[in-house]
């Protein structure tokens, strides 16, 4: 009975059921009123990547296009060291520093108080 | 896109075309998957009103699952089968409901097979496998429907009835022994005599 039974499933699986006319028309109708409705294309988000992830993070494109040129040029600078760029420094930086003082302390606050 | 060239792409392709607004791919996928979610509610709820509605209710669903549909996350196939399975789960309980609420007091008959037999006398063999399918058990009824008519995997059914896969084979196995046990000696009625 079982070898009957595969090719009686077997006839089964080969017949497609046809669907009338009118439900396919009813398929179709509920599939063109969704797709007409004007959010319907808007509320598609496209798969971000990494690199779109990167960018929002950044503000956007055009800032993280910035901020990398900024790194590669500071990098470029750090490895090459041009000549002149000490005397332009040593134009500008008046004597010799020896320490910045950020974050007075409290007390000195409370003093000019 | 032009026709020819949208009736190679996979199903899940086509979604994501349907979602934006692409024309013909909404057709092209109810060619493809209509007949089969017709068949398989069909074959579930013996009722081809009821098995339309559902079928048009799972396209709808899909249509609007379209514009979140992330590809290679599921297959467009998998998912509008289970979507089918639950509706037809939900309307086989109405109908149990309905029917013990209109028949309170009225026996049940003792076992399906018996109007198997009678109506094997004038169906064809399509007819006569519905209505052993018909008597199982739902869940029996699905997973031999989807395995040996629908051809998914036993994985695929996993997903589809999101049971286990071991639980896909106990059901296929103990199905199909109930099936051959409701058609067993009707094999002139299915046409099997002369083979003998």
């Amino acid at each position: 009975m079982m070898d009957d039974l595969d090719d009686l499933l077997a006839g089964a699986s080969r017949a497609l059921v046809q669907p009338s006319e009118a439900l396919v028309a009813r398929v179709l109708a509920d599939a063109a009123d969704l797709q007409a409705r004007p959010v319907w294309v808007a509320a598609v988000v496209p798969r971000a990547g990494w690199l779109a992830g990167l960018a929002a993070l950044f503000g956007g494109a055009g800032s993280l296009v910035g901020v990398g040129s900024a790194a590669v040029v500071g990098l470029f600078f750090g490895f090459v060291q041009p000549d002149g760029l000490g005397a332009v420094s040593d134009m500008w930086a008046v004597g010799s520093v020896d320490q910045v003082d950020l974050m007075p302390q409290l007390d000195v606050l409370l003093a000019e108080e | 896109m032009p026709r020819d060239t949208l009736a190679d792409l996979a199903d899940e392709a086509l979604v994501v075309l349907y979602a934006h607004g692409d024309p013909d791919a909404a057709r092209l996928l109810a060619g493809r998957l209509l007949p089969r979610v017709l068949g398989y509610a069909g074959r579930m709820l013996a009722d081809r009103a009821e098995a339309e509605d559902v079928a048009q209710e799972a396209m709808l669903r899909l249509w609007k699952v379209a514009p979140e549909w992330r590809q290679g996350e599921a297959k467009v196939s998998t998912w509008i089968y289970r979507v089918v399975a639950n509706l037809c789960t939900d309307r086989l309980r109405a109908r149990r409901r309905r029917r013990a609420e209109a028949l309170d007091d009225v026996a049940e008959p003792a076992d399906g097979a018996a109007s198997v037999v009678a109506g094997m006398i004038e169906a064809d063999r399509m007819a006569a496998l519905d209505q052993a399918l018909a008597a199982l058990p739902e869940r029996q009824r699905e997973a031999v429907v989807l395995r040996h008519i629908e051809g998914f995997s036993n994985p695929e059914i996993a997903e589809i009835l999101q049971i286990g896969v071991e639980a896909v084979e106990s059901l296929t196995a103990r199905g199909k022994r109930a099936l051959a046990a409701l058609l067993s000696g009707q094999r002139a009625a299915l046409g099997y005599e002369e083979a003998e």
